[in-house]
């Protein structure tokens, strides 16, 4: 049977809700930090996909041939989702810390990216302790007074190491995605044999993401100005289904006269090709050195553990 | 709500991958290499309108929207949510790099779906066709519901609880996505009812040369 502690009931809300009070303020505080370093006096220019040619920064990664850096950041990312145990977990997020610091990556968009993964992985922290199932060997912490709800500490540590793998991926996202222009990201994907439409869609989509963001936001200044405020009631519901009628339509209106545009201007399918890729030795070792590291994770994680 | 990276075991999240570019090929071919281009701005708009958060009590809730891709764009509408997922996660918020293609076929199988019970249903009224679309925004989304539950319980009994959950968080935003999905369907057909006729997308052979 499972091994049960019994601990006083006001223990529950130390235990449980201080944390938890915690974890939600310092996701608040983070966000508020993220937001102020991000806009920095000024509204940015959404027009301007930022993915595209940031500041010239330069490191490692960015002289990195993009094939090695997607194929190895792929398949890590692969090895970290395979890991079963908290202790490589943490490892690859150390991996993960060293790689961000390497490749120089904007540390309010790294904090944006965690904060986007808060939420999911708060609920898994919050729940998956209550509802795992007892098996014998478990530790259960059970408040007094309260016995059907039983707090199952390997529920913890399941969550713990569901986040700790999120967060190890998750911050590789930057020096995957930002260490080089976007068209040649994909550029290095299509040489990867993905089809070179896909490419072209994400590169055509992202762009207009900006534009329609913008008209978007000018709509809904729009409905703010003649007095629109968003409830919780059924008028809000239909106010927002127009808004979205009308953007649809727009943008369907819109679609046509760009696709007219880019034929008018000789496009048929392809697009011009946005630099000349070369794998030099350097960029083998580079691939090899993290292929090393992921095998030593895996290693750890189901041989020595 | 789509999942993140880490949660899935590899096995499902490769057999993801799989059938997600299956489909999206599948796709693909349905809507014609010529009409692509077109796919990918619609695309934007759509992943615009996923961002447009809806107040529900203390909390908001965006808007998943398979339902109204599916009405909107038929068999399209897959290739469109696997590109706006990859935006997602290009973006700013996790899409999750390994749980791409489960997410992929979390919204965009009950989109198709939606798409084809949309012009089956739909009607000549007004109010048909709104009751379509009422009918695919609450099932795009209950189904989506129902796939991220089943995906997170191949994590085994562990994760069941989880599911659970998971499907009850659903139930408010099924019934928003019907009744925003019934009414932008009742504006499109005021406003610019060819949209709502027939396949937007459609493979053309004419337009070559």
């Amino acid at each position: 049977m499972a091994d049960v502690i019994h601990i006083p009931l006001w223990y529950l809300p130390l235990l449980v809700l201080l944390p938890l009070v915690a974890l939600a303020a310092a996701a608040v505080w983070l966000r508020r930090l993220a937001h102020r370093q991000s806009i920095a006096g000024e509204e940015p220019d959404w027009s301007v996909p930022p993915l595209a040619s940031e500041k010239g920064d330069d490191s490692m990664l960015h002289r990195w041939d993009v094939r090695c850096k997607i194929v190895t950041i792929m398949i890590f990312s692969f090895v970290i989702a395979s890991l079963s145990h908290l202790a490589p977990a943490l490892a690859a997020v150390g991996i993960s810390l060293i790689v961000l610091a390497i490749s120089k990556a904007c540390l309010a968009r790294v904090l944006f990216r965690l904060l986007a993964l808060a939420g999911f992985l708060g609920i898994l922290a919050v729940v998956m302790p209550f509802t795992v199932p007892a098996h014998p060997g478990d530790t259960l912490v059970v408040f007094a007074g309260l016995d059907w709800l039983g707090l199952n500490m390997r529920g913890l540590l399941l969550a713990a190491t569901i986040a700790a793998r999120a967060v190890a991926i998750a911050l590789l996202m930057e020096p995957l995605l930002s260490t080089a222009p976007l068209p040649v990201t994909l550029h290095g994907l299509s040489r990867l044999g993905v089809p070179e439409m896909a490419s072209q869609m994400v590169l055509l989509s992202h762009r207009y993401v900006h534009v329609f963001r913008q008209e978007a936001r000018r709509m809904s200044s729009g409905m703010q100005v003649r007095g629109f405020r968003k409830q919780t009631d059924f008028e809000t519901l239909r106010i927002v289904a127009n808004f979205l009628g009308m953007l649809f339509v727009r943008s369907f209106e819109r679609t046509e006269r760009v696709f007219e545009a880019m034929r008018a201007r000789g496009y048929r399918g392809r697009f011009p090709e946005p630099v000349k890729l070369r794998i030099r030795p350097a960029d083998i070792l580079i691939a090899a050195l993290w292929m090393a590291a992921a095998a030593a994770l895996i290693t750890y994680d189901r041989v020595i553990l | 709500m789509h999942i993140s990276d880490g949660v899935l075991p590899v096995s499902v999240t490769i057999g993801g991958y799989a059938a997600g570019a299956a489909l999206a090929a599948w796709s693909a071919r349905r809507t014609g290499s010529d009409e692509l281009p077109k796919v990918a701005v619609v695309t934007a708009a759509f992943f615009v309108a996923s961002l447009i958060h809806i107040p529900l009590g203390p909390t908001s809730a965006h808007l998943l929207l398979p339902g109204l891709a599916g009405a909107l764009l038929g068999p399209a509408s897959f290739l469109a949510i696997a590109l706006g997922l990859l935006l997602q996660s290009l973006l700013f918020q996790f899409g999750g790099l390994t749980a791409l293609g489960a997410n992929a076929l979390m919204m965009g199988v009950p989109a198709i779906i939606c798409g084809w019970i949309f012009r089956k249903f739909k009607g000549r009224t007004r109010l048909r066709h709104m009751a379509a679309g009422a009918g695919a925004g609450a099932l795009g989304t209950a189904m989506a519901a129902i796939i991220l539950a089943v995906l997170l319980a191949t994590g085994g009994e562990d994760f069941f609880g989880v599911a659970e959950i998971a499907l009850l968080a659903h139930v408010p935003v099924i019934i928003i996505e019907g009744v925003v999905s019934a009414f932008t369907i009742g504006f499109l057909f005021r406003v610019k009812p060819e949209l709502l006729e027939h396949e937007f997308f459609k493979p053309t052979k004419a337009r070559h040369g």
